[in-house]
């Protein structure tokens, strides 16, 4: 959930990233090695390889702060993410919403900056594509920076860690602000509505029930007062991860991020897991009436968290599916007429979560004949292996999204963060990127059959009013 | 929309010395492919652009869409291979190609993992030079562009920007839909793509534009190659010339109301005929609608309408370019309960914008801000790319795109002031709303003083 609505590069509900292949032997990538002797690096700093030459540098504070710096002097740029590990999974019934409405508070007035004076000062010291999103499982605050505004920014975002100050004048303006936003992401879209249907239906004690942007009247009932008690909570370094990529030296932004953070405290507030979902034993299904002219259809299947073992194999069932134009399900739904879109949600959720299918028909075909060529396709890949050429395809599908979700000091930054916040380290989910590599049709075939149960999915159609 | 459709930020000169990377624009030779790369080995993809310097407002009377067609066609079968055999063998390759319609360009972007780029070109090459148009993909892709077209109808904010668009420029060139429209695409034949393939398709409309883990020889040799190949087929004697008359506002203030049911929030594009980028005034301009307008939280419209009122989530006003001033246009999103008062108060902070300007400390914190994010225009070599294909495509001068920070440290505050004061119109704006009519039409009359015939109303799903 953006902070700003921008649509030349808006995100959708869920934040999306590319997973695929780390390995070595790449081509190395120059501009990420050069060093200068001014930068060597502390010995606090941790190195750890990722792809293609590129090298992480991990430091861990003593009250908690995690630091990911990657240097790269191809141009005299940087960017600076502060992942925050919580989402709309750690907040309660009654008052959904709020991690997202909080992420609006935290552009507000600070014990040291008046409201408004944080993004100017960014914005004059040349800061681009500051911004802020929500999932259901972190909170990320980005921008990019000329090389030399380091410590400007060091230090303002050490300071909305600490010292925000939450009134309610601004709580209530920016709750209205959110209310347009929900108007706008859900209440208007017809595949807002759907999908918030789809994880209302799916889901029946987890918190991944509920919206990220939560409910009206959740929205309404809440005060200046809980999003205080939220800051306190979930604000602090011990649940953050500082992601810097770009023209910096990864000791000078240790001791920067040393000084500014360092003695920021600790908070001992421990988020409790959420309640497991109950295994689904029966299908579920609604029809929606939207304003729309062409049906639309959501298929979704319960999928293990991104740590579990099942996840590589479910990751190259999902490419040999549904990435690209030669995937079984872009063959049987758009070749043969029936849709003009085919997409599938990406397998990256803190919490066992689902596999979505999202169709839009063509022009008086139906959802259900949709729904039917699905569970048909699904059927013959639990009951046939798949080829080597198919499982090689499927891969380099993958290998390629990789790669190109990685061309910019914001891609990587927002990479390592993602899998730093769903992972609970990044070097735990590069290991599962790359155990896809290994992957056998035999375990693609297992998969299929663990995870595509006709009983266990939910479908949601949407049909013109 | 928050940007332009291309970015416009600057760079700073001083940024030239990092990069240590190639640039080429090869010599024009006669008739021959313009061809631009840049290398970058960080990762080992190679990213590859083929655009052909001529859009949709190419498109003959009563075929709107063709441009958009013909392209996508050209990916959907060859002599030698079908679909299905060309979408095996990208996926199989971990490359992607797709083709981008603008009004003023057609443009395939390719992207590859390095080690297959040599069956990549050879495959695109084969794409661009021997199109089968078989009347089986054309059949399906009427149907696929057709749903899309009816699925939009579902997406307030497209909607609504594509019907402001229209109504906007009305019969301009610049006002059709690049989709087209399901009557007319209806008409496309065989005999039209293959026309329209033969004028587009040409080595004196193409370039290529490259960059990633490959050498200059590599992309230089393919386009000579593809130039050798196009010169030798048979192609339209000349291409279609489309003399683009430069749009005129209307005299008067204009009001479409696309009505939808159920609406509780509308969707509103306001706006005039912009500036071309190398208008004389396009500078402070650009300033001015950075201190109104944004992309900026500190801006007029973002401050007074989201941050002090929470009217609407969004609240930006930005500019569109092309061979001919495009336009100059504001969006906001309100609850259709606070929407006459946002457009009403919106239109009050332009009439403001045109008769006072903005302030000096307006002036010099949107001056810095564009000045200091400059270097964000240029700090990778997909963009660095992209500025060289908009300055050959909007026909601007070359290095254009590298001039900003230099052209924008001239500008004073009485420049922009100035050239504010003669630009906006308000008094002779479109505006375009998307919502619930019934709720809407009699205070909308009020919000932006216009008569009832000065207001239109149509169906959302009209065409």
């Amino acid at each position: 959930m953006n902070r700003i609505l921008s649509f030349s590069c808006m995100r959708p509900f869920i934040f999306f990233f590319s997973i695929g292949l780390f390995l070595t032997g790449c081509s190395t990538g120059g501009q990420h090695k050069k060093k200068s002797d001014s930068c060597a690096l502390k010995k606090e700093g941790q190195v750890i390889p990722l792809i293609s030459g590129i090298q992480v540098i991990r430091f861990v504070f003593e009250n908690g702060l995690r630091l990911l710096v990657v240097e790269n002097r191809s141009s005299p740029t940087f960017a600076y993410q502060s992942w925050f590990r919580v989402g709309s999974r750690d907040e309660e019934p009654g008052r959904t919403g709020l991690a997202h409405l909080f992420e609006h508070m935290m552009f507000k007035e600070t014990k040291n900056l008046k409201d408004g004076e944080f993004d100017r000062l960014l914005e004059s010291a040349g800061a681009q594509g500051e911004n802020a999103f929500t999932s259901r499982d972190y909170t990320a605050y980005i921008q990019e920076l000329p090389q030399d505004q380091l410590e400007l920014i060091v230090r303002a975002e050490s300071d909305r860690m600490h010292h925000l100050v939450i009134n309610q004048h601004a709580f209530e303006t920016e709750r209205e602000v959110v209310q347009n936003e929900r108007r706008f992401r859900t209440e208007n879209s017809p595949d807002g509505l759907m999908n918030q249907e789809l994880f209302e239906l799916a889901f029946t004690k987890h918190p991944y029930h509920w919206p990220i942007i939560g409910y009206e009247k959740d929205l309404n009932q809440m005060n200046s007062e809980d999003a205080r008690l939220f800051y306190l909570k979930h604000y602090s370094p011990n649940h953050a991860t500082i992601v810097v990529v770009g023209d910096v030296c990864a000791s000078q932004v240790y001791s920067l991020a040393q000084k500014y953070y360092g003695t920021l405290p600790p908070q001992n507030f421990t988020p409790s897991n959420p309640l497991n979902e109950p295994i689904q034993t029966n299908p579920r299904k609604k029809q929606l009436k939207l304003n729309i002219q062409v049906e639309k259809l959501l298929v979704a299947y319960p999928i293990p968290a991104f740590t579990h073992p099942d996840i590589p194999a479910l990751q190259v069932l999902r490419s040999l599916v549904g990435l690209g134009k030669s995937s079984r399900l872009n063959q049987a739904l758009i070749e043969t007429g029936v849709a003009s879109s085919v997409d599938l949600s990406e397998l990256d959720d803190k919490d066992p979560s689902l596999l979505i299918i999202a169709v839009d028909l063509q022009h008086q075909k139906r959802a259900t004949q949709a729904e039917s060529i699905i569970l048909k396709e699904f059927d013959r890949l639990a009951k046939n292996s798949v080829s080597q050429h198919e499982l090689e395809r499927a891969k380099n599908k993958i290998n390629f999204d990789t790669y190109s979700g990685l061309g910019s000091n914001f891609q990587l930054a927002q990479f390592l963060g993602s899998l730093e916040s769903i992972a609970g380290d990044f070097v735990v989910g590069m290991r599962q990127i790359e155990k896809i590599q290994s992957v056998t049709a035999q375990e693609v075939q297992a998969v299929a059959q663990r995870y595509l149960n006709l009983k266990g999915r939910t479908v949601i159609i949407g049909v013109p009013k | 929309m928050k940007k332009p459709e291309f970015s416009i930020l600057s760079f700073s000169p001083f940024l030239g010395q990092f990069f240590g990377l190639i640039f080429f624009l090869l010599p024009t030779l006669s008739g021959a492919i313009e061809t631009a790369f840049e290398q970058d080995p960080s990762l080992p993809i190679v990213y590859l652009n083929i655009a052909i310097q001529s859009g949709s407002v190419s498109d003959p009377p009563g075929q709107a869409g063709l441009t958009n067609f013909m392209g996508e066609m050209l990916l959907r079968g060859t002599s030698s291979q079908t679909k299905k055999q060309i979408d095996l063998a990208l996926d199989q390759m971990g490359a992607s190609l797709e083709v981008e319609t603008r009004l003023e360009a057609m443009i395939f972007r390719g992207a590859v993992l390095s080690s297959q780029l040599k069956p990549f070109l050879e495959l695109l090459h084969e794409i661009l030079c021997r199109p089968s148009f078989t009347g089986r993909e054309i059949k399906k892709l009427k149907a696929e562009i057709t749903s899309l077209l009816q699925e939009e109808l579902g997406h307030d904010h497209s909607l609504t920007y594509r019907k402001f668009n229209h109504f906007l420029f009305q019969d301009h060139p610049y006002g059709k839909s690049i989709l087209g429209q399901i009557s007319e695409l209806q008409q496309l034949t065989h005999t039209s793509l293959l026309s329209h393939y033969e004028s587009l398709i040409k080595s004196s409309l193409i370039l290529v534009l490259a960059t990633g883990d490959t050498s200059l020889e590599q992309i230089s040799g393919w386009s000579q190659q593809l130039e050798k190949t196009l010169s030798s087929r048979r192609t339209a004697e000349s291409t279609p010339s489309v003399k683009l008359q430069t749009p005129q506002d209307s005299n008067h203030r204009r009001l479409l109301l696309i009505d939808k049911p159920d609406r509780t929030q509308t969707q509103i594009y306001g706006g005039q005929i912009g500036v071309h980028l190398t208008d004389p005034d396009y500078f402070p301009l650009y300033i001015g609608n950075h201190a109104f307008g944004g992309p900026s939280f500190s801006a007029i419209l973002m401050t007074q309408i989201r941050v002090k009122r929470g009217w609407s989530y969004g609240a930006n006003s930005s500019f569109r370019f092309g061979t001919q001033p495009r336009s100059w246009s504001f969006h906001l999103f309100p609850a259709e309960k606070n929407t006459p008062q946002a457009l009403e108060y919106t239109l009050h902070l332009i009439e403001n914008l045109k008769e006072k300007g903005i302030t000096a400390a307006q002036f010099e914190f949107a001056k810095e801000s564009l000045i200091k994010s400059s270097g964000f225009m240029y700090n990778t070599p997909r963009l660095r790319i992209e500025n060289k294909l908009l300055e050959k495509t909007l026909n601007l001068p070359q290095g254009f795109m590298q001039s900003y920070a230099t052209e924008l440290k001239k500008i004073q505050l009485s420049q922009v002031n100035a050239a504010l004061k003669k630009f906006l119109k308000p008094d002779q704006m479109a505006i375009a709303v998307l919502g619930t009519a019934k709720n809407l039409t009699e205070s909308l009359t009020r919000s932006t003083q216009l008569s009832p015939d000065k207001i239109q109303v149509v169906s959302y799903t009209s065409d």
